[in-house]
């Protein structure tokens, strides 16, 4: 599964990272995700939790690019 | 005026003789966010209108509109091109009130502004205050636990967020806490309009001078520091001064006058729902998800404002180019389209997809201390007093807008 993450519609809620902590970085410094604007594996096995993470992000800043 | 209406619903229960019947007004066409009858049916009142009322108008003051679903406050919120901030986040702004920066402001100069606020509040930064506001959590409860019963707002809620701000943050004394709390309050809700503007002044003021004297003392490296420090615009000119206090008043707001409902309304949930109550002492791994839940269901900022920049279409309403439109995050939150249920309170619903932070550029730069200051509120309480329940007649009163906060709440145990 790849996702990507919208640079511009990502405004630093943080959820994606709460719900799938092996999928989802947040920067440090600012609490953005810190893949914005890339497109990153889904590890195997951490799918639902990918799943949870896009759903409870309030802008839909990540789409699924190949499931 | 020839105005045009919101789109014509051939639904009996949105006619307005079936809203006058139901709801003693024509919420589509005539809706008032300070209607005593809104603070009254809250709950009612909105499941209604992310049901059925994608876009309804008022015609209070200078008018203005409300969008109420999800995908439609997701689109505006995040097309600040269209709707803009710039010219403030309240309908029926009183005349003469400086603007509040970053929220109302547009990119880029908003842009600015959050590049170099935003790492003072990062979840990163927010986990190092957490022990500190655990401990104010239960310095508040030794205040009362032995006395068996508490007012839990002027005790507790209205507290907590503002000495976990002041304190950690702003390194502001919490002993003017009182008299900013009072001034947020009543700039927001007085029903006199004048009112409001005298209280929000008295805040600007009192901000205005500490940032004064801060500003002769030696560099801490903080938050205050940075909005010394300002920013540069685009068009080269430094942030003037003004723009450096509205700073910390939007931000003194923002961390005093919100929270508060949210954990008044999960503490009183709590209290009468004995069950969920063992759900969560039985499973505290639950009480991220639960807080989430709660601050979709118990929304502190119902809408927030902006102006549209030119004519735009929204669910079959055309908004006039200079139209005040509110983004009603607390309807897009209970979205049907979106969640199953949205009219109940369900703890372990999974991915959450609220609003009650914002959409957009604006999102709430508070959100990630607001979380820990609920976290920390329901873990400290549901150790120290597990059993506990409304005393009777203390039921909670609330006071609503287009923010609402709970004003009282007795509990005893
Ligand atoms: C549960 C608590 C809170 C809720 C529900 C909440 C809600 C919101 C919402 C909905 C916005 C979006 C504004 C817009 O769309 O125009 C916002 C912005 C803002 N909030 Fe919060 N807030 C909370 C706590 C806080 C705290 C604790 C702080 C301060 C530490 C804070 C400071 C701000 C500021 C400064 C903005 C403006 C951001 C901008 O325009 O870029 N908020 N808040
Ligand atoms: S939840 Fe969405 S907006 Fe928030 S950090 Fe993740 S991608 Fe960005």
């Amino acid at each position: 599964m790849k996702v990507h993450i919208d640079e511009e519609k990502c405004t630093g809620h943080g959820r994606c990272a709460k719900y799938a902590p092996n999928v989802f970085r947040l920067n440090d410094e600012d609490g953005y995700n810190a893949d914005a604007g890339k497109t990153i594996d889904v590890p195997a096995g951490e799918e639902a939790n990918a799943k949870l993470g896009i759903k409870s992000c309030p802008e839909r800043a990540i789409s699924v690019v190949e499931a | 005026m020839n105005r045009s209406s919101p789109a014509e619903s051939l639904d009996k229960e949105t006619t307005p003789e079936a809203l006058i019947e139901r709801f003693g007004r024509d919420l589509v066409n005539d809706f008032d966010l300070d209607d005593p009858a809104f603070n009254d049916r809250f709950d009612e009142t909105l499941n209604f209108m992310a049901h059925k009322c994608p876009v309804v108008h008022s015609k209070v003051g200078k008018g203005y509109y409300m969008i109420n679903t999800q995908d439609d406050v997701r689109a505006a919120a995040q097309d600040w091109q269209t709707f803009s901030s710039a010219k403030g986040y309240m309908p029926n702004r009183p005349d003469g009130l400086p603007y509040l920066m970053p929220e109302e402001s547009d990119p880029p100069i908003h842009t600015r502004w959050r590049r170099v606020l935003n790492p003072h509040l990062s979840p990163k930064v927010c986990a190092g205050y957490e022990q500190v506001v655990r401990d104010d959590a239960n310095a508040l409860i030794d205040k009362f636990i032995d006395r068996g019963e508490c007012e839990f707002i002027s005790e507790f809620g209205a507290l907590l967020p503002g000495w976990a701000f002041f304190k950690n943050v702003l390194g502001l004394p919490i002993d003017d806490l009182a008299m900013l709390v009072n001034g947020v309050e009543e700039g927001t809700f007085a029903l006199d309009l004048d009112e409001r503007a005298r209280n929000f002044g008295e805040v600007f003021e009192y901000l205005d001078k500490h940032l004064q004297w801060r500003s002769t003392q030696p560099s801490r490296g903080d938050l205050i520091d940075t909005i010394l420090a300002g920013v540069t615009y685009d068009d080269g000119t430094e942030s003037p001064w003004e723009h450096k206090v509205s700073i910390l008043v939007d931000l003194t707001f923002g961390g005093i006058a919100t929270t508060t409902f949210v954990m008044g309304s999960a503490i009183h949930h709590l209290a009468t729902n004995p069950d969920q109550r063992q759900l969560l002492i039985d499973n505290p791994e639950l009480v991220e998800n639960a807080i989430e839940e709660y601050a979709r269901f118990f929304p502190p900022v119902v809408a927030l404002g902006r102006t549209a920049t030119t004519d735009v279409e929204v669910a079959g309403t055309t908004i006039k180019e200079g139209e005040f439109v509110m983004l009603t995050y607390a309807c897009a939150s209970r979205d049907p389209r979106h969640m199953d249920e949205p009219e109940k309170i369900d703890l372990s619903r999974e991915g959450i997809p609220h609003s009650t932070f914002g959409v957009g550029p604006h999102r709430c730069i508070g959100s990630n201390l607001a979380r820990i200051e609920l976290i920390a509120t329901l873990e400290e309480w549901l150790k120290r007093i597990p059993e506990y329940r409304v005393k009777p007649g203390g039921e909670p009163t609330y006071v609503t807008g287009f923010l609402r906060s709970m004003r009282t709440l007795q509990l005893e145990w």
